[in-house]
């Protein structure tokens, strides 16, 4: 991100130290020329006719073009601009440019090559001649080549050591963050602990703080949602059971025919509505922000625990429940994982045909900890096992009054404690008595 | 038997009394904890019905408060614990302050006064050497068994296994459990010898109405005694 900025910084500091170099470098190869210039001068002779010539020994002529780089040119010109001696076309100065100090330098081309001339006064009797020396560029160039790599050098050295500079100042600058990130994120999704100011930098002290005050107001709502569902399940199910009771005794009475169908159905409904307020408060629960601390648990005590109830529900219907249960620890909420596989084996009680077989089990596999809930009752079709994990679905056809909520609750409470859910046939099923297994996997934690 | 309620749900609490009642019982019923600490701290009762979401004193304290007081000369005094909250906490806590048995609301009437009988079954045979369970009676003294009032033979580790089953009817009570019961009469115990043992106390017992069922997997419950 830093580094397109230092590049451009870069560019501009070797333009910056460039031109300032250039200049006096290249007056002093044009006082060169002049010198050259002047001293032709002094070889332009009066004619008896009344005209010039220049009378230049053959060795001056040597010397004065011997050059390891570039190709030297000269013309000697009258008063009146003309030629008297030297190379044939040269170009003279552009007649707008002013002289400097009395010479006039200039960049043209001669012979195809660019060159760089000045124009020198020359006396010639009386009247004023004018010499121009010029050279091509090669040494120039070469001279302007090494300027910039001399610059550029320097320049890219401090680059580096900027970026590098930065880059190091920056990590380490980042680095209190890097790791209160990384406390943040090892953390459980219900860990609404204040992170411990002590252990931070001073620099990130304003974000931990900030951070402490937002996981203190996640954990009040957290407390006021168990406060208010704890109240919910309390106003909800002391009525229903004051109705259940009542509905009982009345049933207990000799009562005339209709009277007794007309409080069945009463006393039906009266169940299944305690039955979906569990459900709904179960659902409430398995919420995020309604949970509570996750501890080390067995699931097979747990199922052990629970047997009581069960066995009671699968005797009213005649269902052969039982039981292999291993040793399977899990992280969790003993609360929520009851709930799930209470709805598991309810479902299999509900739905299973009388003489039916349920098996739960607990363990421990290659996966992690599992618990699961099989039985041989009419299982689940294939195209039907994903939508029956959402709230309110039930199969078609489906006989019994379930709210379509079990396994929904099974689902969340399942995603909550990072657990994967499937449903297949039971083992040894067939396609007309497929069964139905329906396991919940915890992954080695 | 002297039952005391304490619910302040009022139709609930009429409910409950009237159940009860018609199961031959004498009952009183208060709303408040308070009430129920003076009550039973003055008068015996059989078994205490409480409710944990009592206004004021909740039924937590009136728990602790029952259990505070001094060992009571005729024998402990079982509460039934009532509870509409669902936070598993609530009702470990509830039984290590001493109840004996909970119930979530809402219940099945017919699940509360199976559960009052055991209460009550329980802490009678807990003073008293006679265990009487429909037509078998124990005589835990003489170590005598008695089946519709004639001498019932029973091995010694019969014995011990029809003892722990009885001790908790209705409920599942594990091999293990069973196992580690029965242990202290000498050698290893596997759980096929188990077996064994519940199969001849069938043998005996069935014929009688008295049935032990067999929980596939986890062990025995003895059910309640429904006439022959």
């Amino acid at each position: 991100m830093l580094l397109p900025p230092i590049g451009a910084l870069l560019v501009l500091g070797a333009l910056v130290a460039y031109y300032p170099s250039i200049e006096p470098a290249t007056l002093a190869y044009d006082q060169g020329l002049i010198d050259a210039g002047i001293s032709l001068g002094t070889y332009i002779r009066t004619s008896d006719a009344g005209g010039y010539r220049l009378e230049l020994p053959t060795a001056v002529d040597q010397v004065l073009r011997r050059d390891s780089y570039d190709s030297v040119y000269y013309r000697v010109l009258g008063p009146d601009g003309e030629p008297i001696a030297g190379d044939e076309g040269l170009p003279g100065p552009p007649p707008e440019r002013e002289a400097r100090d009395g010479f006039i330098s200039y960049d043209t081309a001669y012979k195809g090559q660019k060159i760089r001339a000045v124009a020198v006064p020359a006396k010639c009797g009386d009247a004023a001649c004018s010499v121009v020396v010029a050279e091509t560029t090669v040494k120039r160039r070469r001279m302007a080549r090494d300027i910039l790599f001399s610059s550029l050098l320097p320049e890219m050295l401090i680059a580096i050591a900027t970026v590098l500079i930065v880059w190091f100042g920056v990590k380490r600058g980042l680095g209190p963050l890097a790791r209160l990130s990384d406390e943040i994120k090892a953390r459980s999704p219900g860990d609404l602990r204040p992170i411990a100011a002590a252990d931070t930098p001073e620099e990130t002290r304003p974000l931990v703080s900030a951070l402490n005050g937002l996981l203190d107001e996640v954990a009040q709502a957290s407390r006021n949602q168990q406060r208010f569902l704890a109240n919910a399940a309390h106003q909800l199910r002391t009525p229903l059971a004051g109705l259940q009771a009542h509905t009982e005794l009345a049933l207990a009475k000799p009562l005339p025919v209709e009277v007794r169908a007309e409080l069945e159905q009463v006393h039906q409904s009266t169940i299944r509505t305690a039955r979906l307020a569990n459900q709904l408060l179960a659902l409430a629960r398995a919420e995020p922000g309604a949970r509570g601390n996750a501890a080390e648990l067995n699931l097979k005590a747990l199922a052990e625990s629970q047997a009581d109830a069960w066995v009671h529900q699968a005797l009213a219907r005649d269902v052969d429940l039982g039981f292999e249960l291993e040793w399977a620890p899990v992280q969790g909420d003993a609360f929520l994982l009851r709930e799930a596989l209470a709805n598991l084996v309810h479902n299999a009680i509900e739905y299973s045909p009388r003489g039916a077989r349920i098996t739960v089990r607990t363990g421990r596999n290659g996966s992690g900890s599992f618990l699961e809930v099989e039985d041989d009752g009419p299982g689940i079709p294939p195209p039907e096992r994903e939508r029956v994990l959402e709230r309110f679905y039930r199969v078609p056809g489906t006989p019994g009054t379930g709210s379509g909520l079990g396994l929904a609750i099974v689902r969340e409470i399942a995603a909550g404690h990072g657990a994967s859910i499937s449903i297949t046939d039971a083992m040894g099923g067939s396609s007309a008595t497929r069964g139905c297994r329906v396991a919940i996997t915890f992954p080695h934690g | 038997m002297r039952l005391l309620i304490v619910e302040d749900d009022a139709p609930l609490a009429s409910g409950l009394r009237r159940i009860l009642e018609a199961e031959g019982h004498a009952v009183d019923v208060t709303s408040r904890g308070e009430q129920a600490v003076l009550a039973a701290a003055q008068e015996r009762f059989d078994l205490v019905i409480l409710d944990i979401g009592l206004p004021q004193m909740d039924g937590f304290e009136v728990l602790r408060r029952l259990r505070a007081g001094s060992p009571d000369k005729n024998g402990p005094m079982p509460v039934l614990v009532l509870t509409a909250r669902d936070a598993i906490d609530d009702r470990v806590r509830g039984l290590d302050l001493g109840a004996d048995d909970y119930m979530v609301k809402p219940f099945a009437m017919p699940e509360l006064t199976a559960r009052v009988r055991a209460l009550l079954r329980r802490s009678q045979a807990h003073g008293g050497p006679r265990i009487v369970h429909g037509p078998l009676a124990l005589d835990t003294v003489a170590r005598r068994a008695f089946l519709k009032n004639e001498p019932l033979e029973l091995a010694a580790r019969e014995w011990a296994v029809l003892e722990v089953l009885l001790g908790k009817v209705e409920k599942i009570v594990s091999k293990e459990a069973i196992i580690q019961a029965v242990a202290g009469w000498g050698d290893d115990l596997s759980p096929n010898a188990i077996e064994v043992y519940v199969s001849r106390l069938r043998s005996k017992l069935e014929p009688a109405g008295i049935k032990i069922r067999t929980v596939r997997g986890f062990g025995y419950m003895l059910e309640e005694y429904k006439g022959a």
